[in-house]
C-alpha cells in the first residue's frame, strides 16, 4: 500500500486513502450550487460557445449606459437623460433573450442529460435544488440590470445632478429590478424545466414574452387612445406582461409617481401585487413539481 | 398508405409532450384576448386589423408556424429516429410535402382559423376582411412552413435561427427598415390582404404581383432545397 | 450492525406493487442484488436513498431512517444510476469535482479527491477531455466515480455492466470487488445477469416481484452441492440416463437438451462416467452448470 521508498525504481500504488476532512451540511451545499449556477450563467466554467451569448448581452446592456454617462458628462444638461427604471424597459428585448438563452442552461441541461438524478442522490432536498438554481438565475438577472444601472448612478454623481434625487431613483431602479427578475426567473424557470430541449424551451421562453409584450402593448394602445391611461381596463392590461406587472408593482409599493407613468389606486395596487405572488408563487412550485415527478420516475 | 403513416407520426410529435401545449396556448391567449375586447372596448373601429394584423399575422402566426414548421422534422433528425423513414423506400419528396403538409394543416387550425373568427368576434359585420386576413394568413404560414422545414433539415439550431429570423426579421426589420420589407413574407401576405379588403388601414410596400411571385419561388425553392438536403443528411450520433 | 436493514417494506403504485413486505439485512463487503426487470431493485435502491417514500414498512441505512434521515443517509451513501447521466460538454474531472462539492466535499478536498478516485477507477488521460467523445466503458467509470467521490460508507451500484462487452464487463466487476474489499466501503450491486455476480459478491438478495425470494451467503447458495450439466447425443439416451442415475440414488433430472445431476461428492463424477460408458450413450459434454442461481428461481 503506502510505500515511500521505490524499490528498484517502481513507484506503488498509494492505494485507496479515506477521506477524514470536514464535510458540508446541506445549507452550505445548496450555496455552493448557487454560487456555481450563477457562474455558468454567465459563462464562466463553461467552454467558449457558452459564453458568447451572456458576455455579448451583458455588453448590449452596458454600452448604451456607457455612452448615456459620457454625454452627460460632456453635455452639462439640466437633468439626467435617462431614468433608471425606464432603462430596463427600454431594454426589455435584451433581458428578455438573456433570460431565454440561459435559463435552459440553469434548467434544461441537468433534466435532458438526466444528471439532475446525481443531485438528488446527494443531501440537498429537491426544494434546496430547485430554489439554489431559481435564485442563481434571480442574482444573474440582478447583475445583468443591475450594473448597468450602477454605472448610471456614479455617472450621474459624477456629473453632479442632486445626490438625494439620483441615489432614489438608482434604490427605484434597482427595486423594480429585483421585482423584474424575482418574476423573469420564476417564469424562464419554470418553462425551462419543463422542457428538456434547450432549443424548444429557448423558443418557448421568447414566445411567451414576446407575445404577452404585443398583447399588452397593442391592448394598452386600443383601450387607451388618449394615452392618459384612465381607464381601468387598460390599466389591467399590465397584467398581461412580466416587465409591466413588475412595473406596475413597482410604483404601488415606491410611491413612485412621476409624469409619463400612472399610479394605481390602492384596489388597483393589491391586485397586482396579488397576481405577482400569485405567479412567482405557482411557477416555484412548478419547478418544484417537476423535479419531484424526476425524483419518482 | 405511407402517406397516412408519415402523416400520423408527424402528428404524434407535434402533439408530444409539451410543445402541443403551446400550439394550443398561443392562439387560445389570441382569441380569448380578441374576445375580451370584443367586449371591454367601446369604439371599435380600426380594432379588428390592428389586432389581426400587429398580434395575429405579426407575432402568432410566425411562431405557431415556427413550432410546427419545426417540430414536424426537427425533432426526428435531432433525436436521429428519422434514420426510420429514411431507410424505408419512401421519396425523399414525400417525406418532406407530407410533413410539410401537416404542417399547413395544423397552422390552418391553429393559425389561420383563430385569425379569422377573432376577426369575426372583433367586427361581426366585416366576414371581408377576416376572411382576407385568413388567406393572406394561410399564405403566410405554408411559405414559413416551406421555410422552417428546409432549416429544420439544414441546421441543429433551427428553432434558434427561425426565431431570430422571425422576430428580428419579420416582426421588427420588416416593419419598419424598408429594404427588408420587400423581403419580408409578412409584407407579402400583406399585399394579398390588402386586395382582398376594403379597409385602407391595411397596406403593403410591396405590389400584389410581385409578393405573389416571391411568395410562390421562397416556398418551391425552400421545400426542394429541404428535399434535396434530406437526401444526403449525415446524422451524427455523438452527444 | 446492518449496513442496510429494511423492515416490511412496501411500495404500492396504483396498477402494480414494487415491493411486497421486504424484509432483508445487507452487510459488509459486496452484495449482490438480483432479480429480473421489474422485480422492484431500482424502486429498493430509490427508497433507500430517500428518493422515493414507501408505502409502508421502514428502512434504515447506516443507522439513519431512510425517510427521516433522508439527508444524513445521502450524505454517507454514493450513488452509480443505471442510465446514462453525463453531459457531453464538460470534462469528467470538472464533472467529479462538482458533484464531490455537491456531496460535501470542500473545493480543494474536491479537487484532490476527484483526481484519485478517476486514478482509482482507470480513468487517466481522458479525464481532462469532454465526456462526450467517451466510450461506453469510460461513461461507466465516470458514473462510479463520481459515487466515490466523497468517501462514502455503502456505494449502491444500479447495473454498472450494463452496455459493457465482455471484457470491460470483467474489469468493472474486479474494480467493484476492490471496493468491497480493498477499499473496505460495503457494496450493494444490482444485475439482472445472473452469473456474473457469482463472481464478485459475497452475499446474494434475489427478489421477484417485489418479494424476497432468497437471502444468503454466495457460499451457501453456490456452495459444494453443485450441478453437473450432462449433454448426451440424442433425447432418448438423456431419459436413459435420467432413469438410470435415478435408480443409481443420484438426483437427476433433464433440462431442454440437459441432465443436470446434483453433485452429492466426488462420486457423482465416477458415477456419471460410468453410467454413460454402462449404457453406451454418446457423451457429448460435461461441465459445471454455469448458472447455479437460476436453480432458486425454479425452486
Amino acid at each position: 500500500m503506502s510505500d515511500q521508498l521505490p524499490r528498484g525504481g517502481v513507484i506503488h500504488d498509494i492505494g485507496y486513502r479515506h477521506y477524514t476532512g470536514p464535510r458540508l451540511g446541506r445549507m452550505a451545499i445548496t450555496q455552493a450550487l448557487m454560487v456555481s449556477s450563477l457562474r455558468h450563467a454567465y459563462g464562466i466554467g463553461r467552454t467558449g460557445k457558452a459564453k458568447v451569448m451572456p458576455v455579448l448581452l451583458f455588453a448590449v446592456m452596458v454600452v448604451p449606459v456607457v455612452i448615456i454617462v459620457g454625454i452627460e458628462n460632456l453635455m452639462q444638461f439640466d437633468e439626467p437623460q435617462l431614468l433608471p427604471v425606464d432603462y430596463i424597459f427600454l431594454l426589455q428585448p435584451v433581458i428578455a433573450l438573456y433570460l431565454a438563452s440561459q435559463a435552459p442552461q440553469l434548467f434544461s441541461r441537468d433534466l435532458r442529460y438526466r444528471s439532475i438524478v446525481l443531485y438528488l442522490a446527494r443531501p440537498p432536498r429537491r426544494t434546496d435544488y430547485a430554489l439554489a438554481k431559481l435564485t442563481a438565475l434571480v442574482l444573474a438577472l440582478m447583475v445583468l440590470i443591475g450594473v448597468p444601472l450602477f454605472i448610471l448612478y456614479v455617472g450621474a454623481l459624477l456629473a453632479k445632478y442632486d445626490f438625494v434625487d439620483m441615489s432614489k431613483q438608482f434604490a427605484a431602479g434597482l427595486v423594480v429590478a429585483l421585482l423584474v427578475s424575482i418574476l423573469l426567473a420564476a417564469i424562464g424557470g419554470l418553462i425551462a424545466a419543463a422542457t428538456p430541449r434547450r432549443g424548444f424551451a429557448v423558443a418557448a421562453i421568447i414566445a411567451v414574452l414576446i407575445v404577452s409584450f404585443t398583447a399588452v402593448i397593442t391592448t394598452t394602445a386600443i383601450l387607451d387612445p388618449e394615452g392618459d391611461m384612465s381607464s381601468t381596463a387598460a390599466r389591467y392590461a399590465s397584467l398581461g406582461s412580466p416587465f409591466s406587472l413588475a412595473r406596475t408593482v413597482g410604483t404601488f409599493l415606491l410611491r413612485d409617481h412621476r409624469e409619463n407613468d400612472w399610479m394605481p389606486t390602492t384596489e388597483q395596487g393589491l391586485v397586482f401585487v396579488g397576481v405577482y405572488l400569485l405567479v412567482v408563487g405557482l411557477c416555484v412550485w412548478g419547478v418544484n413539481a417537476r423535479y419531484a415527478k424526476v425524483a419518482r420516475g | 398508405m405511407i402517406v397516412r403513416t408519415i402523416v400520423r407520426l408527424t402528428l404524434a410529435t407535434l402533439f408530444g409532450h409539451r410543445r402541443g401545449l403551446l400550439l394550443y396556448i398561443l392562439p387560445g391567449v389570441f382569441v380569448g384576448l380578441c374576445v375580451l375586447l370584443a367586449f371591454t372596448v367601446d369604439d371599435k373601429s380600426g380594432l379588428a386589423p390592428a389586432m389581426l394584423q400587429q398580434l395575429g399575422l405579426a407575432v402568432i402566426l410566425p411562431l405557431v408556424a415556427l413550432i410546427a414548421g419545426t417540430g414536424a422534422i426537427a425533432t426526428e433528425i435531432d433525436d436521429g429516429s428519422i434514420v426510420y423513414l429514411l431507410s424505408k423506400p419512401i421519396k425523399r419528396s414525400t417525406i418532406i410535402l407530407t410533413k410539410a403538409a401537416v404542417a399547413v394543416g395544423v397552422i390552418l387550425v391553429l393559425g389561420v382559423v383563430p385569425i379569422v373568427v377573432s376577426g369575426l368576434i372583433l367586427d361581426p359585420g366585416d366576414a371581408q376582411t377576416a376572411a382576407a386576413f385568413g388567406v393572406g394568413a394561410l399564405a403566410a404560414g405554408i411559405a414559413y412552413t416551406a421555410i422552417f422545414v428546409a432549416l429544420s433539415v439544414m441546421s441543429s439550431s433551427a428553432v434558434t435561427i427561425g426565431l431570430l429570423y422571425s422576430l428580428l426579421w419579420e416582426s421588427v426589420l420588416g416593419q419598419y427598415v424598408d429594404g427588408v420589407k420587400v423581403l419580408s413574407v409578412q409584407q407579402w401576405s400583406l399585399a394579398i390582404i390588402q386586395r382582398l379588403t376594403d379597409l385602407p388601414s391595411v397596406t403593403s410596400d410591396v405590389k400584389l404581383p410581385i409578393s405573389l411571385i416571391l411568395l410562390t419561388a421562397v416556398t418551391t425553392a425552400a421545400l426542394c432545397l429541404a428535399i434535396t438536403r434530406l437526401r444526403t443528411l449525415i446524422l451524427s450520433t455523438a452527444d | 450492525m446492518p449496513v442496510i436493514a429494511t423492515t416490511a417494506l412496501t411500495k404500492r403504485y396504483p396498477r402494480v406493487t414494487a415491493l411486497d413486505e421486504l424484509t432483508v439485512e445487507v452487510g459488509s463487503g459486496v452484495t449482490g442484488l438480483v432479480g429480473a426487470n421489474g422485480a422492484g431493485k431500482s424502486t429498493l435502491l430509490k427508497i433507500l436513498l430517500g428518493l422515493i417514500a414507501p408505502t409502508a414498512g421502514s428502512a434504515i441505512v447506516l443507522g439513519h431512517d431512510v425517510v427521516t434521515g433522508g439527508e444524513a443517509v445521502r450524505a454517507l451513501v454514493g450513488y452509480m444510476p443505471e442510465h446514462d447521466c453525463l453531459p457531453p460538454d464538460v470534462s469528467a474531472t470538472e464533472f467529479v469535482v462538482h458533484l464531490g462539492q455537491m456531496s460535501g466535499l470542500p473545493a480543494d478536498a474536491a479537487r484532490e479527491r476527484a483526481a484519485d478516485v478517476l486514478r482509482h477507477v482507470g480513468l487517466d488521460e481522458a479525464r481532462y477531455r469532454p465526456m462526450g467523445g467517451y466510450s461506453t466503458g469510460m461513461k461507466q467509470r465516470v458514473k462510479l466515480a463520481q459515487a466515490l467521490a466523497h468517501d462514502p460508507q455503502l456505494v449502491l451500484l444500479d447495473e454498472p455492466t450494463n452496455g459493457l462487452d465482455p471484457a470491460g464487463r470483467d474489469e468493472m466487476l474486479a474494480v467493484v470487488r476492490r471496493i468491497g474489499t480493498e477499499f473496505g466501503i460495503p457494496v450493494l450491486i444490482t444485475s439482472h445477469l445472473l452469473g456474473e455476480l457469482e463472481s464478485v459478491c459475497d452475499h446474494i438478495v434475489v427478489l421477484d416481484g417485489g418479494r424476497l425470494l432468497r437471502s444468503e451467503s454466495k457460499a451457501a447458495l453456490t456452495g459444494e452441492t453443485g450441478v453437473l450439466a450432462v449433454e448426451v447425443r440424442d433425447l432418448s439416451g438423456r431419459d436413459r440416463l435420467v432413469a438410470a442415475l435415478a435408480r443409481a440414488g443420484a438426483r437427476a433430472r433433464p433440462d431442454g437438451p440437459l441432465v443436470l445431476v446434483e453433485i452429492a461428492g466426488d462420486e457423482t463424477y465416477d458415477l456419471v462416467r460410468d453410467t454413460i460408458a454402462e449404457l453406451g450413450l454418446g457423451l457429448v459434454r460435461v461441465e459445471q452448470h454455469r448458472h447455479r442461481l437460476e436453480e432458486v428461481f425454479n425452486v
